[in-house]
């Protein structure tokens, strides 16, 4: 209903386009509309509902992911299968993959002796850290109207800069004094790195309106490539055959609170990550900076009627949406590598996964981004407990995003298994879709 | 049958008279949007006669023996080879997006044919049964896309990201699941079929010097202009796209028309991933795996060749020959820029050109969910 609503209003835009100055605004490339559609679409449903489709798309995905863990343990090869069935052969057990993915990232909670401190629950937060920037990188540009994919270009170079940044400045200082220059130092260059790189899309779409969707994603091979050429050609470890900067200092990295240091998590940089939540969230809602934000993302046309320079939040918000991307680039390199490396995780594109899981909401997002945390931190359990190919945690994350961008089809199920309707199709309805 | 095609005809009609509307009402627009296609063209056109004259003038310069790679046979036949998966791509997405259904999970079609074809040619043998295989794979993620945006009112630009991001990891995933590791084995290439004397011609013999896709490209492209401009499935494609209650008033199922129109880019986008893979006979599915992007570039292509399959095709030889050129440069190190840098041109040239062609018009109903009146 909210889709043919969204339909109508943009129907209405076609027509009058003839105001010279509106026309602009209105009549822009349509992956902009349809978000705006989607933002409405969403900001109707409620919260629970949303949280409700939010597990429903979670429990799907891991319904289908089964299917396809079976499918793959029947066409692989093994010396010892878990089932056999006539000539069919069963290698992977999908119970203990998901077992693995599960409680083998939290550290086995239920095995008794469970510490909070453990090393894979360690490996859990960190990841989780790391996503509550992407994640609220994505969620942020996506609340203003704009589909930003170049998280993860945003997050290399951000985390180049950063660390290039700290490895200049550290000789100057040492000990508890440079950590404390030198962290905040760090993630400010990581934020201003980042925030640049977000700028040229934001310019792009703002001046010559260039659809931000292909642009981030061609910046992000521009990324890769141009940061491979400066790590290779001038920045290189002499004494390393990766890509690679030099180490930074113990001193230039966050301290592990609680933690053992050698687990590459800090409690430090976990408590920025919130505090950057609450900071976001409190720009959205409660400043006039956010306010015209968000009217940019869902009413354009009014936005610009009440005075809002649609170019400059264009560039705005995609410039610190690249910053929080840069941020989490920094945090990666601060608190997991201590360096700089080629070969950066796809933090920013699970960042997309976990921002329309949270409805690109910054509270949710730190939710989306611990169960993400999970499977990442997961997937590698699953690699050294099973013969499970790790890249399931991929298609869980592509499975995730479809069923979550398809709202209707929950409704259609709850409807029918409403108990009023009393009608018995709930299961093949569901069915007929996988 | 014919009074269902007259009318399919006047509906794509009433669109493309909104179109002349819509564009006389933003001249300015109009112009700029001609001004940057031109550009562009006057641009590459400029920079060859540059080239030219530099190595008339100096042809044992770098920029001489630069425009000796730009115009060489092995130049133009690298560029043949390199614009088939992108163009099938953007024929395929041409059809999607004329439709309403905005399919910008191209890549991911891409991704799973690549690899399907090479797992399919590899357990049959065949290569033809690889392509097929290749092809149903394609078609069948693309009905997934289908049935999710059509039926069940997804957000397009999402759920075409889901089926990109889904591919990304199915395709290694099934590979190591096969193979052992992200990358197949090898199951051989396609030849080439060499038309005598054609072939011998200086440069343009390239074109009757190459491996079947390549023709097969030229065909797909000359059939698809003729599919979407001269026949009555073509005329309610358009109308699908842009006067959808026009069409359904003319008793044409809307639905429909969406669903042939994104499985057309299914099957489309299967022959231009098993090309690409048949292209070095292996499917590679490290990081962004052997497709890299030309999913994306595809868009860029037919968005650029204004959703004309001949100006998609001229597009992509722009991008591909650019990526032909920086192949080249790697290996000869003329101008002595490093790899890494030379291998950013074609991703930057997209850029370049989008920033140029700045808004392209889109089909009318593109993005939205149709409702039939009926229900």
């Amino acid at each position: 209903m909210s889709a043919d609503g969204g339909g109508r209003g943009r129907g209405d835009d076609a027509d009058d386009t003839d105001g010279p100055g509106g026309s602009d605004a209105d009549d822009g490339s349509v992956l902009p509309d349809r978000l705006r559609e989607y933002a409405v679409s969403m900001a109707g449903a409620s919260g629970g509902e949303r949280l409700l489709i939010a597990l429903a798309a979670i429990a799907l995905s891991i319904l289908v992911g089964t299917v396809i863990v079976v499918a793959g343990g029947l066409i692989a090869t093994c010396r010892t299968p878990v089932l056999t069935v006539g000539d069919l052969a069963l290698c992977y057990d999908p119970v203990a993959v998901y077992d693995r993915l599960f409680f083998g990232a939290l550290g086995d909670p239920l095995s008794g002796g469970w510490s909070p401190l453990n090393a894979q629950f360690a490996v859990t937060l960190r990841e989780t850290t790391v996503l509550i920037f992407t994640g609220l990188s994505v969620a942020l540009a996506f609340r203003a109207g704009i589909f930003n994919i170049g998280t993860q270009g945003q997050l290399v170079v951000g985390a180049l800069v950063s660390a290039l940044t700290v490895l200049w400045a550290a000789p100057a200082l040492s000990g508890t004094a440079g950590t404390v220059v030198l962290i905040p130092l760090g993630l400010l260059a990581g934020a201003v790195g980042g925030g640049f790189y977000g700028a040229i899309p934001g310019v792009l779409k703002a001046y010559a309106e260039a659809n931000e969707v292909i642009t981030t994603i061609m910046l992000n091979f521009v990324a890769v490539l141009v940061v491979r050429y400066l790590v290779s050609d001038h920045f290189q470890d002499p004494g390393s055959q990766a890509i690679q900067t030099a180490s930074l200092p113990e001193y230039a990295q966050f301290p592990a609170l609680l933690f053992d240091p050698r687990l590459d998590f800090s409690l430090v940089a976990l408590g920025f990550a919130l505090a950057v939540v609450v900071g976001i969230y409190y720009l959205l809602s409660h400043t006039s900076f956010g306010f015209d934000l968000r009217t940019a993302g869902l009413q354009p046309a009014a936005a610009e009627y009440g005075g809002v320079d649609s170019a400059r939040t264009v560039v705005a918000s995609l410039t610190l949406s690249g910053a929080l991307g840069g941020l989490g680039g920094a945090v990666y390199v601060l608190m997991i590598l201590g360096k700089f490396q080629t070969g950066v995780p796809s933090y920013g594109f699970d960042g997309i996964t976990v921002s329309i899981l949270a409805g690109n909401n910054p509270i949710g997002a730190i939710f989306a981004a611990f169960l993400f945390g999970v499977l990442q931190s997961g997937s590698s359990v699953v690699d050294f407990a099973t013969d499970v190919p790790p890249q399931l945690v991929g298609v869980l994350r592509g499975l995730i995003i479809l069923f979550v961008a398809m709202p209707e089809f929950f409704r259609l199920v709850g409807r029918r298994i409403t108990p009023e309707d009393r009608g018995p199709a709930a299961a093949p309805g569901g069915a007929a879709d996988d | 049958m014919t009074d269902d095609a007259d009318s399919g005809e006047a509906a794509a009609d009433g669109g493309e008279t909104a179109d002349r509307e819509r564009t006389g009402d933003g001249l300015g627009a109009g112009l700029r949007r001609l001004s940057g296609r031109l550009l562009v063209a006057l641009a590459t056109a400029a920079l060859l006669a540059l080239l030219g004259v530099a190595a008339v003038v100096a042809p044992e310069s770098s920029v001489g023996r630069l425009f000796g790679i730009v115009v060489s046979t092995s130049t133009l036949s690298a560029t043949l080879r390199l614009s088939v998966p992108i163009v099938f791509a953007a024929i395929g997405g041409i059809f999607a997006e004329k439709s309403g259904v905005i399919n910008i999970g191209l890549e991911g079609l891409l991704i799973i044919s690549a690899f399907s074809a090479v797992y399919g040619a590899d357990v049959t043998g065949s290569m033809l049964a690889g392509l097929l295989i290749g092809v149903l794979a394609s078609t069948v993620l693309a009905a997934v896309f289908a049935v999710v945006c059509i039926e069940y009112r997804a957000d397009q630009i999402i759920a075409g990201l889901a089926v990109w991001l889904i591919a990304l990891g199915l395709a290694p995933f099934a590979s190591q699941v096969v193979y052992g590791s992200p990358n197949t084995d090898s199951v051989g290439t396609l030849g080439t079929w060499t038309i005598p004397v054609l072939a011998d011609i200086p440069l343009l013999g390239a074109l009757f010097d190459a491996a079947p896709p390549v023709y097969l490209m030229f065909v797909t492209v000359a059939g698809a202009w003729y599919v979407l401009n001269r026949t009555a499935f073509g005329r309610w494609v358009r109308a699908a796209g842009e006067n959808p209650r026009a069409l359904d008033t003319a008793g044409v199922d809307v639905s429909r028309v969406r669903y042939a129109a994104v499985l057309i880019s299914g099957v489309l986008s299967g022959i231009g991933g098993a090309a690409l893979a048949f292209n070095i006979g292996q499917f590679t599915g490290n990081g962004p795996t052997m497709v890299n992007g030309k999913g994306f570039i595809a868009i860029v292509a037919y968005l650029f060749g204004n959703y004309n399959p001949v100006g998609a095709l001229g597009s992509t030889m722009l991008f591909a020959g650019l990526d032909a050129v920086q192949l080249r440069l790697q290996t000869r190190q003329i101008l002595g820029v490093p790899d890494s840098l030379v291998q950013t041109i074609p991703f930057v040239a997209v850029i370049v050109v989008l920033a140029l062609v700045g808004r392209t018009r889109i089909p009318e109903a593109a993005g939205e969910h149709y409702e039939s009146g009926e229900e």
